[in-house]
């Protein structure tokens, strides 16, 4: 029952073709699908956290972006503020410029106008009282012959009327 | 009694007689490659089948009780021990199929625990070189160097003579109540000593040697 024999050989042969066998056929592809299958997942793993990453830096890109161009639209604003009230102030003085002028022309000609009316009342005035002289004059020479006198304001008038005629 | 004798199946000329255990280790053999060739053909990593989940998750299995035992390190032992594993649990339980167990055989056996025993030694000298698996004899003590020595024979001796004495005092029983009451009452002591019996020396005798190899790495 108890006896050694080739059996004891063959069994050491068996022992180490089976496990060639089995790594051929069992472990390999097994082994190897395992593997690759903690490969994918810890790539997988990696591929999130990269992304998830990189998606960070571009927010915090984009934030900072976003806060320059607050920031830029804030000074826009604020130049375009100043370069208003600048054209502001430019077109008030202008027109305060241009006003002064004109109240200086206006007051110019007005007083030319006066000066002119004046000097046309004076003239005026001096007519009327050379009238008033005159026929006080005539007045005076009535007693002389007031047939003479008629005939020189006769005379007078007509040449008035000729006068405006001929205007 | 001739129940008990492992026979002759057949003589070839050159190598001498095949003994009945050889024959149905032929057998074990060839039913499990080709059942891993069937089951084995089409692995995926995504969407994996029914029959890739239970062989991945056997195979994880296994591989994770052995890393535990051994480490990381010693990785590539481990298709050898489910090897092993794979026939000593087929073997136990190939009686249920009508057959002689082969590890009834101590041939069988003794075989196994010499591949374990170099298996052990190589491992312990490709670990720490030669000059430091010949030094670890005479540790702690120089004294104990007999007893270390000893030891490279005594460890796979008892791994042969416990498997070899549990399959065949199973055997025995088994065959002797068979004899006895042939109806239903071997059922029970079947499923003790065929199956459990069966697996639990498989277990033990790839652990003990995955201890071993972890002993001798030291």
């Amino acid at each position: 029952m108890i006896q050694f024999n080739a059996s004891l050989l063959y069994t050491i042969i068996n022992l180490v073709v089976f496990y060639l066998l089995l790594k051929k056929f069992l472990f390999k592809p097994v082994m190897g699908i395992m593997e690759k299958r903690e490969k994918m997942i810890a790539d997988g793993l990696q591929n999130a956290s990269d992304t998830q990453d990189e998606a960070e830096k571009l927010k915090a890109e984009y934030e900072a972006a976003l806060t320059g161009a607050r920031e830029e639209s804030i000074q826009i604003v604020d130049k375009a503020r100043v370069d208003a009230k600048a054209e502001y102030d430019r077109i008030l003085s202008e027109a305060d410029e241009k006003a002064g002028t004109m109240m200086e022309t206006a007051k110019r000609t007005i007083e030319a106008e006066r000066q002119q009316t004046m000097n046309a009342l004076q003239s005026e005035i001096a007519g009327l009282a050379m009238q008033a002289a005159r026929k006080i004059v005539d007045e005076k020479t009535e007693n002389q012959g007031n047939k003479g006198i008629y005939d020189q304001f006769l005379e007078g008038v007509g040449e008035a009327h000729g006068n405006t005629d001929t205007d | 009694m001739d129940e008990l004798s492992c026979e002759t199946v057949f003589t070839i000329p050159v190598l001498g007689e095949i003994k009945e255990s050889v024959v149905v280790t032929w057998v074990i053999m060839a039913v499990i490659v080709g059942l891993c060739i069937i089951f084995v053909r089409n692995l995926r990593v995504e969407n994996p089948g029914k029959f890739q989940l239970v062989l991945e998750s056997a195979i994880g299995w296994a591989q994770n009780f052995f890393e535990d035992v051994m480490g990381k390190e010693n990785k590539r032992y481990i298709p050898y021990l489910i090897t092993v594993l794979i026939y000593i649990g087929i073997s136990n339980i190939i009686g249920l199929f009508g057959f002689k167990p082969p590890t009834k055989d101590i041939n069988v056996t003794a075989g196994m625990a010499i591949m374990s025993m170099c298996l052990i030694e190589y491992s312990g000298i490709q670990k720490n070189g030669l000059k430091h698996w010949v030094k670890h004899f005479a540790r702690p003590v120089p004294v104990v160097a007999p007893i270390m020595v000893l030891e490279i024979v005594i460890r796979p001796l008892s791994l042969c003579m416990r498997l070899f004495g549990n399959v065949l005092g199973a055997f025995v029983i088994m065959e002797l109540l068979k004899a006895v009451v042939p109806i239903l009452v071997p059922i029970p002591f079947s499923f003790y000593f065929d199956i459990f019996d069966g697996f639990l020396q498989a277990y033990v005798f790839v652990f003990l040697t995955a201890l071993f190899m972890n002993e001798e790495q030291e």
